[in-house]
């Protein structure tokens, strides 16, 4: 069993319970152990944060990554905003000497020093990587298969790009996320402009909220375009913005899609035999009933 | 759509006219923006790769190439007192594609944190901090949630500030050590009463 600090951000935990309980089982049924990672933080939320001082938010980032130092695990995280600060900051830190000396002079105010020990990774990235888990053993790990359904992928930003400082190649048309789907019994499903972003970030969610839901519209009408039975992500954040995103834009717009939206980890733990009731399903803004029909 | 965010006046008017006033450009602009960005915008060559590839582009006034543009010839106060600069998602579609290898979404970032310093910036940006200055968390925790996790066997509280609030004090120390909520506070009382 392989062991990871799970770094949880605050979108999951505190909005989503269903995708931090789903990521713990079913990252257990696939070999891969999640810790607590106590007094973990905000990662601090990069749009926000770093808009106001990139000094700051690498500090701040750097005190959830010591924490992970301390307990000589690696990080596994749920969330490409989580990725952006806690996978960027100890690659750029890393690499910048400077950079971790001015860090570090803040950090020893509280007893901390970034040392750079630890790597960061997407649960999903794990999941993928067939020397850590692989798509056969996801396929294995399948009790109930979702065959029947037609499921298309939102990637996010934050995860793969910039794709030059990632390691995950292409940005304009990746597939890998469509292959844990298949895995999964399900149909993947293309539709226009797949790596449009969801909108929320950049803090433009809380700046201009008609502005960032008009960017989660135009994807919306694309996905319904490609007549799909559900949504999957692997970032909170993003599913933050197109489940409850829909209620707004039903406000706002006066459109409605009643399209469910599923974290990767929720889509795998029902594949796997997760109830819904131990997904937490209900908490989703948009119900996720027409989906579970098609697969339970 | 509409846009819900209007220009100021004098931006308006400034921006009607597209000459370039040698006393507008601050070279040394140029050079902080590259520095905090790590980025090269004075290699830009406005092609408007950027800005057809920016999900904010169609659906309001914001230009990254105007930006980047502002970047390179170093004209600061356009750049920062432009509303549009709280626009971009972040999304680096514009930095993958860039054929410069600019990363036009660092030099955004690297104008806001300028902007921050001459307190431009909007509220929900330091409120964000606030809320991650008492609880750890920019998205805190709350009862309907709770009262879930519990049902699903797990802590009501999550293992992160939340279970551990003695680690918030650090994140406190890291916050003031450089002022921030300090003004934080002070710019939301000024905006908001
Ligand atoms: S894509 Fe690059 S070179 Fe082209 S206008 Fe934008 S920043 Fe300049
Ligand atoms: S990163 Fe910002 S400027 Fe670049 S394409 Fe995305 S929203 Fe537009």
């Amino acid at each position: 069993m392989r062991e990871y600090a799970f770094f949880l951000g605050c979108i999951a935990p505190n909005r989503y319970p269903g995708a931090e309980s789903a990521s713990y089982k079913t990252a257990e049924k696939l070999g891969i152990k999640l810790l607590d990672l106590e007094g973990a933080s905000c990662c601090p939320a990069p749009g926000a944060f770093g808009s106001i001082s990139l000094e700051i938010w690498y500090a701040m980032a750097a005190r959830n990554l010591c924490l992970a130092e301390q307990m000589k695990k690696d990080i596994a995280l749920i969330c490409n905003g989580c990725y952006k600060s806690i996978w960027e900051v100890n690659h750029k830190l890393k690499h910048h000497k400077e950079l971790k000396e001015k860090v570090n002079e803040v950090l020893k105010t509280i007893d901390m020093e970034f040392k750079g020990t630890i790597d960061v990774w997407h649960l999903a990235e794990l999941f993928y990587d067939p020397e850590i888990v692989g798509v056969q053993k996801i396929r294995d790990s399948v009790k109930v298969s979702l065959e029947g359904t037609r499921i298309a992928v939102h990637y996010g930003c934050h995860l793969m790009k910039p794709r030059k400082e990632r390691h995950f190649g292409t940005t304009e048309h990746p597939t890998w996320l469509e292959e844990m789907v298949g895995a999964l019994g399900a149909e993947p499903v293309e539709y226009r402009n797949k790596m449009l972003c969801c909108g929320a970030g950049g803090g433009v969610r809380g700046y201009d909220l008609v502005h960032s839901l008009d960017i989660t519209n135009e994807k919306m009408i694309n996905l319904k375009e490609a007549r799909v039975d559900a949504l999957t992500e692997v970032c909170p954040f993003c599913q933050l913005q197109f489940d409850r995103g829909q209620i707004e834009i039903e406000e706002k717009f006066g459109v409605k899609y009643n399209l469910p939206v599923l974290h990767y980890c929720e889509l795998l733990g029902l594949a796997q035999g997760m109830s819904p009731q131990e997904l937490a399903l209900d908490l989703h803004g948009i119900s996720c009933e027409p989906f579970l029909q098609k697969v339970l | 759509m509409p846009r819900t965010k209007g220009y100021p006046e004098a931006l308006d008017k400034k921006l009607a006219d597209t000459r370039l006033y040698e006393d507008e450009r601050h070279p040394e602009f140029t050079k902080t923006v590259e520095k905090l960005s790590m980025s090269i915008p004075h290699m830009c060559y406005q092609c408007g790769t950027c800005t057809a590839s920016c999900p904010s582009a169609p659906r309001s006034s914001y230009r990254i190439r105007k930006f980047v543009r502002r970047a390179l010839l170093g004209l600061e106060e356009e750049a920062l007192t432009d509303p549009d600069l709280w626009l971009c998602t972040t999304c680096y579609s514009c930095t993958d594609r860039c054929p410069r290898d600019i990363a036009p979404t660092d030099v955004i970032m690297a104008m806001r944190n300028l902007a921050f310093k001459r307190d431009i910036i909007p509220v929900n940006f330091l409120k964000t901090v606030q809320a991650i200055y008492t609880t750890g968390h920019g998205v805190p925790n709350n009862d309907v949630n709770r009262a879930a996790r519990k049902k699903l066997g797990m802590n009501p509280e999550p293992p992160t500030t939340h279970a551990f609030p003695q680690y918030v004090k650090g994140i406190q120390k890291i916050i003031d050590y450089y002022e921030l909520k300090k003004n934080a506070d002070r710019i939301v009382k000024e905006r908001e009463g």
